[in-house]
């Protein structure tokens, strides 16, 4: 984790959307606590702060391409990708 | 009948239906649907969500042209948890399984996020439960669709019974519909508290849990003068509320009368009354009731209310506002007194040790603190070109001390002269007395100053050494100690050898008791709560200065407290058998 306020709402909304859109079960893992990528309440209750280490898992089809998405969002620091949901 | 008490923050008796409000400001109208409208219930809650989904996209599309897509992501953020399967499918599971109304579902559900988000022992996100909050307040909103009542826009007789007002809602509340309120949490300091006081709205606050015990309608009895409130009271108590309503009635009836006739004794010694006043709406309070100004103007709510340190303009309107009002007549402005009891919701660390009294606070804090300070005094100076303002310091101690404040306002009417920024330079200048030392080296202090105002509050408190705040030691605070009359005397005897005006502003001049006896000690100002302007004039016209130097010479010759204000209540009660004080 890269921001100053960690896995905080805004991130945590946009994993969530952006994980929502595939069919993969997507997980997101803070030492061996593993939650549900498309869930925000879950994500917010990591508790992820800035320089936490975090770890995506996805199967299923399309998971390849679900942990690249996520991936960029998370290199970029959720900066960029202030998408407006549908 | 069942009575609970609190803390009494706002004195007086209202008698009325009890309106409810739950923690967040709704009323939840019921926890329970029957079996059969279970479906229904889950569609209405679906449309609810439908509904506010729309609003925040609203608020979202609002948002992004205004202040940028950065800031219109939180009601995207919204909008996904809203969405979130998880919840909607936990607040539908209750629905279904246990025949929750949706509101309370969804209350129920939202919450535990809520609290979820509190424990995870992360500051940042612990405030996200704010946004949970206010996540169910839309929804509760959308449920309960436009029953909810706006407090502002209460157009019948109520008593607010609630978990918490903000202190906004205080503000907003009609006097007129609004007999009373009473809370579960606060405390006497809170913001709610004192607006309570400054509306002039008998309330209790701090009561703890207890709405769950009274219905909606139900009668209540909001007794802000000791602090209870009397659910569904007998046929009994309920008489002698209404007796006692009914009296202060008539009192305020006839104290009207008073509003324009100026405070003179029978033997036509003028005694100005002036009104100690927090808030700049309060001004209105005084100049209804006649006052001959404003004897304390207190600017910690500037201070307390706002989350960021107030600006110079924030100063100078308020200022301006009561100026306004007021005028020709004098307007005493007391420089920041932070701390002890009263700290900014900011809180920096330095208000928490072990006996702030007597820590870094009030003219302290401000000769500490000089930018903040120096705010202040250019806000004062120039509003002080529209009205006779006075400026106090509170709190001085040592000469030093003032002649450091004095320093201050110096180097700010440079400024304001090289800035070319008109001003008032003649602004007379005084400071509390409050602290024994000050009352010792009164003679000195009288050299240096316009003129002194004592502050009884802290002077009782610092001369006996008695946090009135303490129950184990409340009863040792009072105001009749031979001490503290002494103490009294000395710096009035002080100002008239050098000619400068003193004034007595704590509470100890709203009561009836002491209003002849410091008539008699030679007082000619005093400041009070608007509340009793009518009362101490009503008074001083009923007293001659020869009588009341007569009582003030017996008073003052008496050793103990208790006979002190035993003496005084007698009297009073001799002088004008109306103002008898109950207790």
């Amino acid at each position: 984790m890269k921001g100053e306020n960690g896995l905080h709402l805004v991130p945590c909304s946009q994993i969530a959307q952006c994980a929502g859109g595939f069919d993969c079960e997507i997980r997101i893992l803070k030492g061996d606590r593993a939650v549900d990528a498309s869930n925000i309440f879950d994500l917010m209750s990591l508790n992820a702060g800035q320089g936490c280490q975090l770890e995506l898992q996805a199967t299923g089809p399309g998971s390849d391409e679900a942990v690249d998405s996520l991936a960029k969002l998370f290199e970029s620091d959720f900066q960029g990708h202030v998408k407006r949901a549908d | 009948m069942q009575t609970r008490s609190g803390i009494a923050v706002s004195p007086g008796v209202a008698i009325g239906e009890a309106l409810l409000f739950g923690s967040e400001g709704f009323q939840i109208p019921q926890r329970f649907v029957s079996v059969d409208a279970v479906e229904s219930e889950v569609g209405r809650f679906r449309a609810a969500i439908e509904a506010v989904s729309i609003g925040l996209e609203e608020n979202q599309r609002v948002a992004s042209e205004r202040l940028g897509d950065e800031y219109a992501a939180i009601f995207g953020a919204h909008r996904m948890m809203l969405r979130d399967k998880k919840l909607i499918g936990e607040i539908e599971g209750l629905i279904r399984t246990k025949c929750f109304s949706p509101e309370f579902a969804a209350s129920r559900v939202l919450r535990n996020y809520a609290k979820v988000f509190q424990n995870l022992g992360n500051p940042y996100l612990a405030e996200r439960a704010a946004d949970v909050f206010d996540l169910e307040k839309r929804l509760l909103r959308a449920l309960l669709g436009e029953k909810r009542p706006e407090l502002s826009h209460i157009t019948e007789h109520v008593v607010i019974l609630a978990h918490n007002l903000t202190p906004s809602e205080t503000a907003g509340l009609d006097p007129e519909f609004v007999l009373g309120f009473a809370t579960e949490v606060g405390g006497r300091t809170s913001h709610t508290a004192i607006l309570a006081g400054a509306l002039e709205i008998p309330a209790v606050v701090g009561i703890g849990n207890f709405l769950a015990d009274v219905s909606p309608g139900e009668l209540v009895i909001i007794d802000g003068g000791r602090g209870e409130v009397i659910i569904d009271p007998d046929e009994a108590t309920l008489e002698k509320y209404r007796v006692s309503l009914e009296s202060r009635k008539q009192e305020n009836a006839r104290l009207a009368e008073l509003h324009e006739l100026p405070a003179i004794t029978p033997d036509g010694v003028r005694v100005h009354v002036m009104g100690n006043i927090e808030f700049p709406q309060e001004v209105e309070h005084c100049t209804e009731r006649g006052a001959d100004g404003v004897g304390l103007y207190r600017t910690e709510f500037l201070y307390l209310g706002a989350r960021t340190e107030p600006t110079e303009e924030d100063h100078y309107n308020a200022y301006c506002r009561v100026l306004e009002s007021m005028s020709d007549r004098p307007v005493v402005i007391r420089t920041l007194d932070l701390g002890a009891d009263k700290v900014p919701a900011s809180g920096a660390s330095f208000y928490e040790v072990d006996n702030p009294a007597l820590g870094l606070r009030s003219i302290r804090l401000s000769l500490r603190d000089t930018p903040q300070f120096k705010i202040q005094l250019r806000a004062i100076l120039r509003a002080a070109v529209h009205g006779d303002v006075r400026i106090m310091f509170p709190l001085v101690t040592t000469l030093l001390e003032l002649r450091k404040a004095k320093m201050i306002l110096g180097d700010v009417m440079e400024d304001l002269d090289d800035a070319r920024i008109d001003f008032n330079r003649d602004v007379p200048i005084g400071m509390m007395v409050e602290v024994p030392a000050a009352v010792m080296l009164a003679d000195e202090f009288a050299r240096e100053v316009d003129f002194f105002s004592i502050g009884t509050n802290d002077l009782i408190q610092y001369a006996l050494a008695v946090d009135r705040g303490d129950p184990n030691v409340s009863s040792l605070y009072r105001a009749g100690d031979p001490s503290i009359l002494r103490l009294i005397q000395m710096v009035v005897d002080a100002a008239n050898r050098h000619g400068i005006n003193v004034t007595v502003c704590g509470q100890m001049s709203s009561d009836p008791r002491f209003i002849p006896l410091l008539v008699g000690m030679g007082l000619r100002t005093l400041s009070v709560t608007p509340i009793s302007i009518p009362e101490v004039k009503d008074i001083i016209r009923h007293v001659s200065v020869g009588q009341a130097e007569e009582i003030a010479r017996h008073a003052l010759a008496l050793d103990i407290a208790r006979d002190v204000e035993n003496y005084l209540r007698g009297e009073l009660s001799r002088i004008h058998p109306e103002h008898s004080p109950v207790d």
